[in-house]
Parts: structure tokens; sequence; C-alpha cells
């Protein structure tokens, strides 16, 4: 980074605000509900002073759908068609927590072929969730170009996605002890099982292979890139400490240097047959949050790459039930999801639906720091901070 | 940019986790990998306080209530009786394992109050605010106990079992209509050796 950047560095600057005396008020500054940079219908109240952010006050709610309430009154097959709509970005991962508290309530052992599936579209809906941001994250502060080559890649895995689910966003494709069987595929006899389509050893293996090359790209590209470099580094910095007492998560308290990630910590998926690694940042800052998460594509690719290779053969059911009743009891099940834990704590009466629901988001704790990270920050780093979070409103909101 | 070592479930080292809590806690339960403290209403702060000293639980995850009630409007009522009350749950974890804990108090209804946690876990500070809206629990010495979703003039609390659907009422769900087979007519519902 070149030195001229640094405003410590220009001696003119600190004697021009000595001489100068300009009396200033505070001025409250409504960011949002509709800016392109709050990824939705985040509104942020801002007392700034000049350039200087005072303090900041989100205001929620805007995209409040009241999930918890809704899962009420529906039965547990009927929930997942609602959770895929939390996290939009990656629907997919947010079915497997329901399902696998859903799953441990009823006891019921999910065969090891439908564990993979779960498994690889999980990680492919991390991968277009993290291509997302890589796409809009340098967007927002002033870069162009990634987001047309982020949209091209993440198109070949939501299409990889498609083929197996039917859908790009909203898969909708968890069963209670297991998956669907593939979209399109008709009717199938209990001898003929069709759960993967034709070719989707081979056109993964090669999507694959486009996401590495692309991460490769978007290391050189956006994270070589000295204006990018300058708005990141030291911009938004985030203590440990501070992250961990209000519940962030995610590539987020990784990047603040907490070795924490429920793939290799929990067993909701079977994360522990295949080799990868957790790449944690040092300083907290946006750049370490970029880079975290786009390492974490790389490390992604690699684990579906091993799991296509060794992908069991066997029923993708489990033996459930008809009509599926959950006995009674409580339970929470968590998962690492691409913005960090998302987990369901499922309160079971033994009917036909949940008595109570509650649903732990990541990005609702990841943004309650706003006021935190943003006090005393310049009014451009706003941008960069709120874009480095990669927060989706539908995941605040619920 | 450092990776993070491989690391695996020690299940040895969660079984003695479980164990420090039960001899220091009086009421817990293990139940379906969800070990659950049972507290009385007088020892909810001091029970996180201990829990983030002592047992290395610092990890704010959420914390929320639940409506216990046999009257309900929306859904369907617990098949036993329970008494009318409002159960507060708190869940913190620690970052260096998969250990996990749950709090939970219950509070009566008409005296539906209890000290705020934003002074042990200043997470706790919108989950808070989230309760209060949705359930009308009152959280004391909350610095800024305001509405968090809904709009400021919104009356009712969402969450509790009294307020009714509206729209479930005007339109019911089409639950007992399946659009698709079931599960025995379409998916290998065996396990068949090979």
């Amino acid at each position: 980074m070149s030195q001229t950047m640094d405003p410590n560095n220009m001696p003119f600057l600190s004697e021009a605000s000595v001489s100068v005396e300009i009396e200033t008020e505070d001025m409250t500054l409504n960011i949002g509900p509709q800016h392109p940079s709050t990824h939705g219908v985040l509104r942020l109240v801002a007392k700034v002073n000049g350039e200087k952010i005072s303090s900041v006050e989100p205001v929620l709610g805007y995209m409040h759908r009241g999930y918890e309430k809704l899962a009420e009154v529906r039965t547990y097959p009927q929930v997942t068609t609602l959770v895929n709509r939390i996290d939009w970005v990656s629907g997919f991962a947010n079915e497997i927590p329901f399902i696998a508290g859903a799953e441990k309530l009823m006891e019921i052992e999910v065969p090891e072929r439908a564990q993979y599936i779960r498994l690889i579209l999980t990680e492919m809906a991390r991968i277009s969730s993290h291509f997302v941001f890589n796409g809009a994250f340098p967007l927002e502060i002033g870069a162009l170009t990634p987001i047309f080559l982020a949209m091209e890649d993440r198109e070949r895995v939501l299409d990889l996605l498609e083929s197996v689910t039917g859908g790009r966003f909203h898969p909708n494709f968890n069963r209670i002890g297991g998956v669907k069987p593939v979209a399109g595929a008709g009717p199938t006899t209990k001898k003929d099982i069709q759960d993967l389509p034709a070719g989707f050893y081979h056109d993964t293996k090669v999507a694959m292979e486009k996401v590495l090359k692309a991460v490769d790209t978007f290391e050189d590209l956006i994270g070589g890139n000295e204006v990018f470099q300058a708005r990141t580094k030291k911009v938004g910095v985030l203590t440990k400490e501070v992250a961990e007492e209000y519940g962030v998560s995610g590539p987020i308290l990784r990047a603040s240097g907490v070795e924490f990630d429920l793939r290799k910590q929990s067993d909701y998926l079977p994360y522990d047959k295949f080799d990868f690694e957790i790449p944690i940042g040092e300083n907290g800052d946006c750049f370490d949050r970029w880079s975290v998460r786009t390492s974490e594509m790389r490390e992604s690719a690699k684990i579906i790459l091993q799991a296509i290779e060794d992908m069991p053969s066997g029923p993708i059911q489990a033996k459930v039930p008809k009509v599926i009743k959950v006995p009674k009891g409580q339970t929470y099940v968590r998962a690492e999801n691409p913005k960090g834990e998302m987990g369901y704590y499922i309160i079971s009466e033994g009917g036909l639906g949940p008595y109570r629901l509650k649903i732990r988001t990541a990005s609702f704790s990841n943004i309650s720091i706003l006021p935190i990270m943003l006090e005393g920050a310049l009014l451009p780093d706003l941008i960069a901070i709120m874009g480095s979070l990669d927060f989706v409103l539908g995941d605040v909101d619920r | 940019m450092k990776s993070g070592e491989r690391k695996t479930l020690n299940q040895s080292d969660q079984n003695e986790f479980i164990n420090s809590i039960q001899s220091s806690f009086k009421n817990t339960s293990y139940n379906f990998d969800t070990l659950k403290i049972n507290v009385d209403i007088s020892s909810w702060i001091d029970t996180h306080k201990i829990l983030k000293k002592d047992f290395n639980l610092s990890f704010f995850n959420w914390l929320s209530a639940v409506d216990w009630d046999n009257e309900v409007k929306t859904g369907d009522a617990p098949k036993e009786p329970v008494t009318p009350s409002f159960e507060i749950l708190s869940c913190l974890s620690q970052t260096n394992s998969n250990n996990l804990v749950i709090s939970s108090t219950v509070i009566s209804k008409e005296n539906a109050e209890i000290e705020s946690l934003v002074d042990v876990f200043a997470g706790a500070n919108w989950h808070e605010r989230e309760a209060y809206e949705m359930f009308g629990i009152d959280f004391l010495n909350h610095p800024n106990l305001t509405k968090l979703y809904l709009p400021d003039d919104y009356e009712g609390n969402p969450l509790l079992k009294s307020f009714e659907l509206i729209s479930r009422e005007v339109k019911p769900w089409p639950g007992d209509v399946d659009v698709e087979g079931m599960p025995e007519d379409s998916i290998v519902v065996e396990e068949k050796g090979s």
C-alpha cells in the first residue's frame, strides 16, 4: 500500500484542521431502508459530525415475516418450505439444522448417501453465497468488475443445485429421514431410484475446477488491488471478545482470530470424513473478513470434490411413518451456515407441528455489533464495514 | 492467514463438561444432546455470570421465551395440562468446543418481568427487545427496551398463544390435502442389505 494513502502521513491535513475552526453540530442521516448497500431493507439512523459517525441505531423489521409464529401452525414437513426463505442466498443450508433437529427428536438414523447429498449441496450453497459476497462487497466500495465474474461462476453452481433439487434458491429438498428423489425423474419404483441426475459427478468436477480458478482470480483481482486494500485494511476492526459477547459467528468470528467452525466441532453432517482447513484471520478487519470467506470457497470446493469421489451407495430415505409426528421433547441443533451459526430450538409436544420454534439466525447477531463498530468511523467506511458483514435481511428479520 | 488444525469430536471431554455442569447445578436435564439448566428467577443473572466465568461459556447464542398455556388460539395445545407461565430460555456456548448450555427459568404471566442480562452479555440487548415485543415480558434495567421489529403503534404480542393468526383464520392452510404422493409410493422406504 502506498504511503500517500494514509491521512496521518499528510501533514498539511492536520495543519488545516488546526488553523480552521468550524463549529459543527451533529446531523441525523437516515441510511436506507431503500439503499443498495443495506442488502435489502435495513435502515440506519446515523448521527454524523461532518464525515465522522458519532452513533448509529439500526432500525429493523421492514422484512419481518413472523416465521416463529407461522411455524406454530404448520406441520414439520411444511416448515421446511418456510425456512428456505430465511437466508435466501443459501436456502439449502437453512433446511439442514431444522431437519436434523426433527430427526434427532424422532431418533431417525439418516442413510449415509442422503447425508452425503446434503453435505454436497450445503457446500454448494456456501460457495454460491460467498460468490454473491465477492461480487457485492467490492461493488459497494467501487470495484465494478468482480460482480460480473462472480455472477457468471455462481450460475454454474446454481445450475448444479437446480439439476438436483429443481430450485435455484428455495430447493425444499430435505425430507425428514433423507432427501427427495431428484426433480423431474418422475415416479420412481423401489428398484430404480434416481437421486442424482445423470452427469452430475462430471458437471460438479468441472464446476468446482472453475470455482478454484475463480478464487485464484478473486485473490489477484480483489485482494491484490491497492484501492481495495486501502479501503478495507485496518477498517472496522472487531476484537474477538466483543464478537463472542454479541454472538457474532461464522467467517466474521474467524476473521477475528477465533478458530471455531461447527463443521469441525459438531457432527450434524459427516464432515469428519473429509480433509479441509478452517481459514482464520489475524486482524479482524474488513480485509480479513473478505479473505476468510474467499479462502473458505476453496475449502468448500475441496470438500465437494472429495465427497463425489467416495460417494456411498444405498437408499436416500430412512423408514419414516406415513404421517410425521415428532415425539415430545426439546432440542437445539445448530449448523455452520455460510453466514454463521444457524440453529433451531424445537419444542415438540407430540403434535404434527412444533409447539414453539426458536430460530437463531446468524445475521441477526452479526449486525447487532453495528452500533459499536460504526461509532467513530468515517462515513465512507460505513459502506465497507456493512458490506464486509455480509448479511441478508431475511436472515436478520426472519 | 493461518489454517486451523484438524479437530475431532471428543466425547470424553463433552461428558466431563456435562458432569461438571450437573454437579454445580441442582436441576439439570440432558435430553436429545441438549443440556438444560433450570434455575430460579432470583439466580438468573448469577447463573449466567458463573457460566461465563467458571465454565468458559463466553459465546452468547440467543435468548427467547416460550408461552406455556393449554388454551391456545393458534397451533396445537399441549396434551398434558401445564401451568400458564412464561419460560425464558438462553443459550450460551464455548468457542473451542461443541459444548452448549440452555438456561431456563419460569416467570408468572401476571408478573412478567425479569432482570436484564445486558450487563453480563451485551449481546442480549436485541434478543430481549424481541422477547419484550413478542411476549410482553419486561426486562428490568434494560438500556433501551423498545420494539425491535414491530411498528411503534402495534398493539398486542404476536408470539403469545392467545394471539390469533388472522391469516390462518381467514384462509385455512390446506394441510390435509397432499399435493404430492406419500413417501411410500415414491421413495424406497426399506433399507435393503447389499
